[in-house]
């Protein structure tokens, strides 16, 4: 710059400088363009991707006449941004207070409080981390701007609208939850289970079915602004919700609700430990009615004790016990199946020993004195541990043991796994003891769940098959329809028809006044056939006396049975505090719940003359 | 006086070719730049866009005829009412200040307002400070090595001015005004010895300020970490960086831009620049950065021909005023500087950016008009200041 008044040096030092500047900051641009892109993005993804999560309807649990034993209700919680309200709308408060239901004093007091002081500002989060807050909301003091402050839980739908309707600005509420109601609270808990706080399944159909009843949740993926709000322009994806199926039961809540009154009433008058009372179809095995006590209402099992948990045990699948008498139609089914002895041979019941495989083998004793042999029918009709023994010894070891095994003992049911299922415990016979072929015929050192007890007599009743025990009757869609339908499974057959027609006669003996030991079962006009039990419990590795379970395993009408009932009571007291007997408290019970089912479910005397399914297959009731 | 705004034009050439012409033409297209980026840049907020498109284009035409009127003055008539020019600015440069008649945004006490308009007077002041220091130094050119005459009574003008704006409170319009003011006694001729410590001391009070003032020293140590900070005190910063990664090379496209969405802070005035990183990438900020670079050399090349000293610093000080405030904003925007509120010349949004920088463009218009006339320079007044 060859100029008088101004230096050329000086002018280049000022221009260079610019310059230089000028392309620091190009190739700072290309730094952040694209050498430090990648890093900078996922930054940016992070800060304005947004998921929005909108929950799936729980399906509902249905009993076998439609009626609600599990569903889901909206749950609407309101809340306000502070921030974002308006003057203009303040005019609306009052109504707004009055849709609430609070006073519009403390609706004004949350409205108006628009920053947390800095000393009530969380600093570290619940799982201790820093706590992810928007920095945009900072005050300079410290302090933060509330944005979100809670109105009210648990607004009804119409209430809401009523509000929205209002359009007081800022005040909204988020993506709606659902919470899990039980319309019938204690109705067969144990069959239905519950739902915890965490949304996870914890027992009964609500956790088999939980793959049926889940649904899908939905989801709204899009990109929200600075003051995380959703740019709905940016949505990328909207995927609604698909509510859950619903499950229908076999389970029918009137007949639930009258074994749960007779349950009631054993406990009242017996003082048992624990009790459970099983209704089945006898043809298809779906179950009616599944009972236990002590049981818990499924609303409120959140206050529970802890000391009180086995409140939530399913006894009729979780618990074994000696089924004692109820398991001798095991070896007389067995040496009537294997023709080892016909109805009318006789045994003599008054020995005290008997050889067996070239050694005296000690009988177990009897609680009557039998002064002449008793026919195969009187052993049952009867009850004669000796006799049973008998048919044991005819059968031996390996065939008692099959038969045992065919009727179910020693296996878990396969009821859909409402409750962790024991499989009771029944030894191969390898392993039993010199006495066992005495014992085990007359159901001791057998340990089977109350389940196991009904299907085994189930055999009977259903002509000799074993059958599946079963809950679920279908699946349905939102829309109603049927998605499967679970069909009557049979497990195996075990004893021929004829077998099983030939037992039935011997256990429609037991109720017949003079000639059963449980002619208190027996209901006018109409053959019932069953099958007492009382085993005395183990007390400190003792048999006691004073402790008894008591069980009758029972079914009719005999010539074409349609329910089998099974009521079982653990240490239960007979009337006046005596023994807790099969005959005495058990099978008072279920000569009530039959009487009850007869005009209930219109049972004829004949059964078989009415020639129609208990339960239409449809669902429908007859 | 001799050569009046009336003389015919015959004698120069026109602007087609000049240095002066490409300035212009740059600077329309910066101008229509940002009027397009302004369109995605408001578009999160409340009036919407179009409100904030038509004020800027008000404010063009308003610099139109403000660059128009300015092009047109004799600077000569200018220099000899200096006293008015500094006055008035410095007037208003008080004005602002007294509670009621400036208007206070965010604690500072920055505008005047007349109706619906805002204006920074600062924006004044800048411009009213480099015609002072020219003229002044323009005048006493032959005394610049006298340190009474040639060093502390410009830098007295400069650091009026600056304090002025200081008390708005504007840290970075002080701290530029100072920097130009500076930079033309430099270019004017004052000697090292005068301007190093007078550098220097300006730093360290700038350092004490900033120290001194709690909330100001944690936005530069925050500053000093914005990674660190990102959740706290740069967090706005770090979303201006993020906005040139999500543009990459192609950009997003124009509208697709997110970071305006309540993101980034001032997306439509001062960080107007990453949202143009953001929608159209860097091609597109690479060119901003060259067009201000060939404004600036074209400046250069005028600036050879200027005839006198006062035309000189008066050119160079405009250029500075220009260059200087789009580098801090660059600087700032991409991280490098400290956040200075500091606008983008003709890109961002606002009345007194454009207006300043009409002014600037009728300078430099002006003085191509001038300067190629017979005799430019030589007028009496030039004639004195050389031999004086």
């Amino acid at each position: 710059m060859a100029r008088g008044f101004a230096s050329n040096y000086r002018i280049v030092l000022v221009a260079a400088t610019v310059m230089v500047s000028l392309a620091g900051i190009a190739l700072r641009l290309v730094h952040l363009h694209v050498i430090d892109r990648e890093r900078l993005t996922s930054f940016v993804e992070k800060v304005r991707r947004q998921i929005v999560v909108e929950p799936a309807r729980r399906g509902d649990i249905l009993d076998a006449r439609g009626k609600f034993l599990a569903t889901s209700r909206s749950q609407i919680t309101l809340g306000v941004d502070p921030q974002v309200l308006r003057a203009e709308d303040e005019s609306k408060w009052p109504e707004l207070a009055r849709l609430l239901g609070m006073p519009l004093r403390d609706l004004e007091t949350v409205f108006r409080t628009k920053v947390r002081p800095a000393s009530a500002v969380p600093t570290v989060g619940d799982a201790g981390g820093p706590i992810d807050l928007d920095p945009a909301d900072a005050e300079p003091d410290g302090g933060r701007r509330i944005r979100w402050a809670k109105l009210g839980e648990g607004i009804e739908e119409e209430t809401y609208e009523r509000i929205v309707k209002l359009g007081v600005r800022g005040v909204y509420a988020p993506p709606r939850v659902f919470t899990r109601a039980y319309p019938s609270n204690d109705l067969a808990a144990h069959v239905v289970g519950f739902v915890n706080d965490e949304g996870v399944p914890v027992q009964g159909i609500e956790r088999w079915a939980d793959f049926y009843l889940r649904g899908q949740d939905g989801w709204r993926e899009s990109e929200k602004d600075g003051k995380r709000q959703e740019l709905a322009q940016f949505r990328v994806r909207e995927i609604p919700a698909t509510r859950g199926y619903d499950v229908v039961l076999s389970i029918d809540s009137v007949i639930q609700h009258k074994v749960e009154e007779e349950l009631a009433r054993v406990v009242a008058a017996s003082k048992p430990e624990k009790a459970t009372i099983i209704v089945s179809d006898a043809r298809t095995g779906f179950l009616l009615a599944l009972a236990n006590w002590p049981s818990f209402n499924l609303n409120e099992y959140r206050s529970i004790p802890a000391t009180e948990m086995r409140r939530l045990r399913n006894i009729a699948v979780a618990d074994v016990l000696e089924p004692g008498s109820t398991f001798k139609i095991v070896p007389a089914a067995g040496a009537l199946q294997e023709g080892l002895v016909s109805i009318r041979d006789s045994f003599d019941c008054s020995l005290d020993r008997i050889e067996y495989k070239g050694r005296m083998r000690e009988l177990p004793r009897e609680d009557h004195r039998f002064t002449h042999p008793l026919t195969l029918s009187e052993i049952i009709s009867h009850s004669s541990n000796k006799g049973a023994a008998q048919l044991g010894m005819l059968l031996q070891e390996k065939r008692l043991h099959d038969y045992a095994r065919a009727f179910g003992f020693g296996e878990p049911t396969g009821l859909a796994s409402i409750y962790p299922e024991a499989g009771g415990l029944f030894a191969h016979f390898s392993k039993w003891s010199g006495s066992d072929i005495t014992r085990i015929p007359m159901g001791h050192t057998v340990a089977a769940t109350p389940l196991q007890i009904h299907y085994a007599m189930g055999v009977i009743a259903s002509g000799g098959e074993l059958l599946r025990p079963q809950v679920v009757r279908e699946i349905r869609n939102a829309q109603g329809e049927t998605v499967y339908r679970f069909a009557p499974v049979t497990r195996r057959r075990v004893i021929s028809d004829g077998t099983a027609k030939a037992m039935t006669t011997m256990l429609a003996r037991v109720t017949v006044q003079g000639e059963g030991t449980a002619p208190v079962a027996a209901i006018a006009g109409y053959e019932i056939a069953g099958k007492t039990g009382t085993t005395q419990k183990l007390i400190n590795g003792r048999y006691s006396s004073q402790h008894h379970i008591a069980s009758f395993v029972g079914f009719f009408p005999a010539s074409r049975p349609e329910l089998v009932i099974s009521v079982i009571v653990d240490d239960g007291h007979g009337p006046n505090g005596g023994t807790g007997y099969g005959s005495t408290v058990a099978a008072p019970s279920f000569k009530r719940i039959a009487e009850q089912l007869i005009q209930y479910l219109d049972i004829k005397p004949g059964g078989a003359a009415l020639a129609r399914p208990l339960f239409a297959l449809e669902g429908g009731r007859p | 006086m001799t050569h009046s705004a009336v003389t015919t034009d015959s004698v120069r050439p026109r602007l087609s070719l000049s240095p002066v012409a490409v300035i212009v033409v740059c600077a329309v297209a910066l101008t229509f730049l940002g009027i397009t980026i302004l369109f995605s840049a408001s578009a999160a907020f409340k009036q919407g866009p179009l409100f904030y498109v038509s004020k800027q284009l008000v404010g063009v035409v308003l610099a139109t005829v403000v660059a128009w009127v300015v092009s047109r003055v004799d600077l000569e008539l200018a220099r000899r009412y200096i006293w008015v020019v500094g006055g008035v600015a410095a007037l208003l440069l008080v004005l602002v200040l007294i509670p009621g008649l400036g208007i206070s945004v965010k604690g500072s006490r920055r505008w005047l307002g007349f109706g619906g308009l805002r204006f920074q007077v600062s924006e004044i002041g800048k411009l009213a400070m480099v015609f002072c220091v020219a003229h002044y130094l323009a005048a006493n050119q032959t005394r610049l090595a006298d340190f009474w005459r040639g060093f502390a009574q410009p830098l007295l003008i400069i650091v009026s001015f600056a304090a002025l704006i200081v008390l708005e409170p504007d840290f970075g319009t002080a701290a530029l005004t100072f920097a130009v003011g500076v930079s033309l006694m430099f270019l004017a001729g004052a000697r090292w010895r005068y301007i190093l410590p007078a550098v220097m001391s300006a730093v360290v009070a700038f350092a004490v300020l900033v120290i001194h003032n709690p909330n100001r020293l944690r936005r530069f140590t925050a500053f000093l970490d914005v990674e660190g900070n990102k959740q706290g005190g740069t967090y706005q910063l770090y979303q201006s960086l993020a906005a040139f990664a999500v543009g990459g090379t192609e950009g997003a496209g124009l509208g697709q831009g997110r970071q305006q969405m309540n993101f980034l802070p001032e997306a439509h005035t001062d960080f107007v620049f990453a949202v143009v990183g953001e929608e159209l990438g860097l091609w597109f900020t690479l060119g901003v950065v060259i067009v201000f670079l060939i404004m600036f050399i074209a400046g250069l090349v005028h600036l050879r021909r200027a005839p006198n000293l006062f035309h000189y610093l008066l050119v160079a000080g405009c250029l500075l005023l220009m260059l200087l405030q789009a580098v801090i904003n660059l600087g700032v925007v991409t991280g490098i500087l400290p956040t200075k509120g500091m606008s983008l010349p003709f890109i961002s949004a606002g009345l007194s950016n454009l207006i300043l920088m009409g002014m600037i463009l009728g300078i430099l218009v002006n003085t191509q008009r001038s300067w190629g006339k017979p005799g430019a320079g030589l007028s009496a007044r030039g004639l004195e200041e050389v031999t004086a």
